[in-house]
């Protein structure tokens, strides 16, 4: 295990580069559950950080690390060489503005509409703004991600591909410095998928913005990903770029980034199938 | 088995620590909250909510109980020759006791339940994570406006609560028992004072207080999926049931001991 710990750490530290988030020796359990085991990783400014791994692996804890959403059972975390993960929540409100969070399923306001959820970052840290100014920041935002016209919908009333836009645009309505993404793609059609890619390009080349993503998708990590991190059973097992992704060494990598099912999991399966061939039929019951 | 329980105790203390930390951020943010012109609307809102829409539920309540004092006391009063003081043991018993308990219980289940749905449903679909990530305190945006709401109008309701107790206990008395509406008001005045009325009403601060706390408290805990949003319905109403009656009696203790007190007084000011 430790060659391929030895190449996951060499993987995308070419040169000296600016870090916006850095944790150290992270380790988080929930209970006995070990979640994240000893993560070290810098973010680099203005790149894609793409985080990718197996569900459950500790990939959305990670990134919840990123803006103190979670506290680190052990390590640190550092928001612009700022220690974050020790400051009270009345402490982080100030920093979290700094941070978009796109959450998996959105994460809207149910009772309020589309135009008050982009609404409310504005609203709560910025008092002095008419609501003609913030009118004109919602219809923007909405522009961006192509569903302006629908500011007076309700999150109810919305595809989940919609809801997922609009979450977007209330995570960059305080043009953020990073933006988080959890899962940006999951549950949507190839097409819906690709929007999303697009416009998380679109954010990096217009607003110049850090991001992260975390993600199983292949296609989505590949398309718009600058650096690519593997976690595994909490511990990053693979770090670089697409091309060293792809030819990664690690026989897990590979069976994630081609979607193959291991030898262990095909045991299980197979001893399943005794079970799964066997169709009872109503004699079986008889006695 | 001595294991289990010790486990158990510990885990109780640690939740009652939690709902303790819960409570006082809860309520030093609401406090703070008081200055910020933010706050109003959110107040205002959640008081429709909480206060006007429980207006109905909670006279229904008041009537009953006063109606049902009425028929239950009227056959060991009358065996006494005592049924015209039926007024002062209505009156007393729904404005110090019935009133505001059944009224306080009825909010517990009316507005308690929804408040910890409705939280509870934010948590699990992760809303409550959304407005700590966009730089905003949940506690002061979620929980003091509804803090608030609880405890001004928690009192206002007990009143509507007492007025048609009071009400009906007195319509049941007159036009199904037959007792003198002058008498029965004569008796009343005399045996209730403003002292018996009050003790309801600060009541009703208390347990709006505790509704809104617990209530709160059980949605921003509350575990995932549709079974830990109504598990913590069932905690909450069960919490908020308890709470106001071991408050009920711990104010009832408090309140006798200040009358027994200042009681002497009254006639050196009066």
């Amino acid at each position: 295990m430790d060659e391929w710990n030895d190449q996951a750490d060499q993987g995308g530290q070419d040169g000296p580069v600016e870090t916006v988030i850095e944790v150290r020796n992270l380790t988080k359990r929930f209970g006995s559950k070990l979640v994240l085991d000893n993560v070290s990783l810098a973010i680099e400014k203005g790149k894609t950080t793409v985080i990718i791994g197996p569900s459950g692996c500790g990939k959305t804890v990670l990134i919840k690390h990123f803006i103190a959403l979670q506290r680190p059972s052990a390590g640190e975390v550092y928001f612009r060489d700022q220690r974050i993960d020790r400051l009270s929540e009345h402490d982080l409100d100030d920093i979290r503005t700094h941070f978009g969070y796109l959450f998996q399923e959105g994460a809207l306001f149910d009772s309020l509409s589309v135009a008050e959820n982009i609404m409310f970052p504005i609203r709560q840290h910025h008092r002095d703004v008419t609501r003609k100014a913030m009118e004109e920041v919602v219809k923007a935002k909405l522009a961006m991600v192509g569903l302006d016209g629908f500011q007076n919908y309700f999150p109810a009333n919305l595809s989940g591909g919609q809801r997922k836009r609009v979450a977007l645009a209330r995570a960059v309505a305080l043009n953020p410095e990073v933006i988080l993404y959890d899962e940006p793609t999951t549950g949507l059609d190839p097409i819906r998928s690709d929007i999303i890619n697009e416009l998380v390009l679109k954010l990096e080349g217009d607003l110049n913005v850090t991001s992260v993503v975390v993600t199983h998708d292949m296609k989505s990590a590949y398309k718009v990903g600058d650096r690519i991190i593997m976690l595994h059973n909490g511990r990053i097992i693979a770090d670089g770029d697409a091309d060293q992704i792809r030819s990664h060494p690690h026989p897990t990598v590979q069976q994630f980034i081609h979607g193959q099912v291991s030898e262990d999991d095909l045991a299980v399966l197979r001893m399943s199938g005794v079970v799964a061939q066997s169709q009872f039929l109503p004699r079986d019951f008889e006695k | 088995m001595i294991a289990t329980l010790g486990a158990k105790a510990i885990q109780d203390m640690i939740n009652a620590g939690r709902l303790g930390r819960f409570a006082w951020r809860a309520i030093t943010t609401s406090a703070r909250s008081c200055a910020r012109r933010q706050t109003f609307p959110l107040v205002w809102t959640q008081m429709n909510i909480i206060g006007v829409r429980s207006v109905p539920v909670v006279m229904i309540t008041g009537a009953f109980v006063g109606m049902t004092l009425a028929v239950q006391a009227y056959d060991q009063l009358a065996g006494m020759g005592l049924e015209e003081h039926l007024g002062v043991l209505i009156n007393i018993s729904v404005v110090k006791e019935l009133g505001p308990v059944l009224a306080a219980v009825m909010l517990a289940g009316r507005v308690g339940g929804a408040l910890t749905a409705e939280l509870g449903t934010m948590n699990v679909t992760e809303q409550i994570d959304a407005i700590r990530s966009m730089g905003t305190d949940p506690i002061r945006y979620l929980v003091a406006p509804r803090l608030l709401a609880c405890l001004m109008l928690t009192p206002v309701l007990i009143i509507y609560a007492d007025l048609m107790g009071v009400v009906g206990g007195a319509l049941v008395s007159f036009l199904q028992l037959g007792i003198n509406s002058r008498a029965y008001w004569n008796f009343s005045a005399y045996g209730v004072e403003l002292w018996d009325v009050s003790i309801g009403v600060i009541k009703g601060f208390f347990f709006g207080g505790a509704i809104a706390l617990i209530s709160c408290y059980k949605g921003f805990t509350c575990k995932e999926g549709a079974h830990g949003v109504g598990q913590a319905c069932t905690d909450a109403f069960v919490a908020s049931f308890i709470s106001i009656l071991a408050l009920d009696f711990a104010l009832a203790v408090t309140f006798k001991s200040i009358y027994l007190t200042f009681w002497p007084l009254k006639s050196l000011v009066g």
